[in-house]
């Protein structure tokens, strides 16, 4: 165990993070990186970005709370080390989206505000489910619910969002190129660490798959909710910013420039629920389907 | 991140920019690539060991194991606190100093295996000064009980200003790697001080009553303090004449908050 986790060292991640793919920007972007200026001219594009940018910000405050609550409950010194850089990692997740925030022009004393205006009440459920997993010291579920249920959407969500600004944000996609580079560390942990305490305890099984069912319902509310009444802003973020069926954001065999929001939310969780099942797979748990949300 | 330099000055902003930007992650960043680039479990992977006379080894080792305790306590404190953290910036502050504090034990552990040590926890249970487990268990109860005050006291105030104190006292007369070691980390304990004496003065000006409370934590926790000190500095060899001046540095410390009542 300890030669894997060595990957997993401060030493590995000063190297790698911040003196390696973080060197040289500024909150996560290339230094005097600007927002576009459609993002701040046009109101139905604004808002849009808020909404998004709102959601990541509750989700990394969650695996804030998570990574940094879990430390204490960690059985090795090893695995302290590595929460300690992932709790370092959420927080600047939470500042660098935070700092967009305020690019975008919310002032910052009505950040709370605006994160209660636009925050998706499923997102809240979710991050519920795994807290309270964390709050007891559950070591276990509490690296699932964090390193491969939460992560593993964060990763495939902040992959999807990369894929479709790439042309039309190059600052975004920067931003969360790094905050990638970093989840994918983050499941790559819960996925070596966790499977040898699985087999350890494998009593635990079936609680930590209902955790999972419930994370997973709540994500796909989440992504339900987010998707839904969506046309309109597409057809004018298509308009404002030229993306549309001549754009290539390929991502999965899909062209997310063509694709309708009920498409998009369906090759999203289709990505999401493929990548819970490999990763879940691993560790020796089993992927268990919950009921499907409908839309708000 | 920016590229390598100095911190920019923040002294010229506004108290409310001034606290998001001294706790920001890029504040840290600038603050530790001075001193972390081009290292290796924190010394110049370039400086070879000088062999150490055996008593000079145990000693070092047994300073080192309760190092690790010292700074396992702050890790789990630090971390701790960042779910009641009473603004943002305040939490990403705690963020930082919990990497902080992971690394020091990362790299006390390293260099105990670098002396030979193969199973580092048994060392570190057997070598254990009873005084600092103590202090440790207070100072996880003042956490888990989210008393913040009590909280950045104990841990950013009396334990950063104890930890700072020994090892710029073991810096002076420690082998050449053990002491790169120590000053990269006393770097990292002047700024974590530096957060607990800012929080809990601007506290304290605003609530005098606090400071009575304070004065008491300060009191009960005292004789574990100068347990855990005494043993410590006997571990790094500091000579006896010179262990007073450390004590009262770390006096003097506790006392620029006027708790010392």
């Amino acid at each position: 165990m300890s030669d894997f986790l060595s990957a997993y060292s401060i030493q590995s991640w000063l190297e790698s993070c911040p003196q390696g793919y973080l060197m040289n920007t500024d909150y996560g972007h290339a230094l005097g990186e600007p927002e576009p200026q459609a993002y701040l001219e046009n109101d139905v594009l604004r808002n849009d970005a808020l909404s998004t940018m709102t959601q990541l910000v509750l989700g990394e405050r969650c695996a804030l709370a998570a990574s940094s609550g879990l430390i204490n409950c960690a059985p090795d010194y090893a695995s302290k080390h590595f929460l300690a850089t992932q709790t370092l990692d959420e927080e600047r997740h939470v500042e660098i989206f935070t700092q967009r925030m305020f690019d975008l022009g919310v002032k910052k004393d009505e950040l709370e505000s605006t994160l209660n205006h636009y925050g998706n009440p499923h997102l809240l459920k979710f991050a519920e489910v795994l807290l309270e997993k964390v709050d007891k010291g559950d070591f276990v579920a509490g690296v699932v619910g964090q390193n491969i249920v939460l992560e593993g959407m964060a990763f495939s969500v902040f992959e999807m969002l990369k894929a479709v600004n790439e042309e039309s944000n190059p600052k975004l996609a920067q931003i969360l190129s790094g905050t990638i580079a970093d989840e994918r560390r983050h499941v790559g942990f819960g996925e070596n660490r966790i499977g040898a305490l699985i087999r350890e305890f494998p009593e635990r099984k079936p609680e930590i798959e209902q955790m999972q069912k419930e994370m997973t319902y709540h994500m796909l509310a989440t992504f339900a909710e987010a998707f839904s009444d969506r046309e309109e802003t597409y057809e004018e973020s298509r308009r404002v910013l030229g993306t549309g069926e001549d754009s290539q954001a390929m991502w999965h065999g899909a062209n997310l420039s063509a694709l309708e929001p009920q498409e998009m939310e369906q090759v999203l969780a289709d990505t999401v629920l493929k990548e819970f099942k490999v990763r879940l797979g691993r560790i020796g748990l089993d992927y268990q389907s919950p009921a499907t949300p409908k839309a708000a | 991140m920016a590229a390598l330099g100095a911190p920019s000055e923040p002294h010229s902003l506004e108290e409310c920019d001034f606290l998001d930007e001294v706790h920001s992650f890029d504040f840290w960043l600038q603050a530790v690539e001075g001193y972390l680039l081009d290292t290796k479990h924190g010394h110049n992977p370039e400086l070879v060991d000088e062999p150490l006379p055996e008593s000079r080894r145990e000693a070092l080792i047994t300073a080192l194991c309760n190092y690790c305790i010292g700074e396992t306590a702050a890790l789990e404190a630090s971390s701790g606190m960042i779910g009641y953290a009473p603004s943002r910036s305040i939490k990403i502050f705690l963020s930082t100093q919990v990497v902080d504090e992971g690394r020091h034990l990362e790299v006390f552990l390293h260099r105990l295996r670098e002396l030979g040590v193969e199973d580092p926890d048994a060392e570190i249970l057997q070598r254990a000064n009873p005084s600092l487990l103590k202090f440790k268990d207070q100072l996880l109860e003042y956490v888990d009980s989210k008393d913040w005050e009590a909280a950045v006291f104990a841990q950013n105030v009396i334990l950063e200003s104890l930890e700072f104190t020994v090892f710029q006292a073991h810096a002076e007369n420690a082998d050449p790697i053990t002491r790169q070691i120590l000053m990269a980390v006393i770097k990292d304990e002047r700024r974590h001080m530096g957060f607990g004496e800012n929080d809990l003065g601007r506290r304290l000006a605003l609530t005098p009553h606090l400071r009575p409370r304070l004065g008491k934590i300060k009191r009960q926790l005292d004789q574990l303090v100068m347990e855990t000190f005494a043993g410590t500095l006997r571990d790094t060899e500091v000579p006896p004449d010179e262990q007073q001046r450390f004590a009262s540095s770390y006096l003097a410390a506790v006392a620029r908050l006027g708790v010392d009542l």
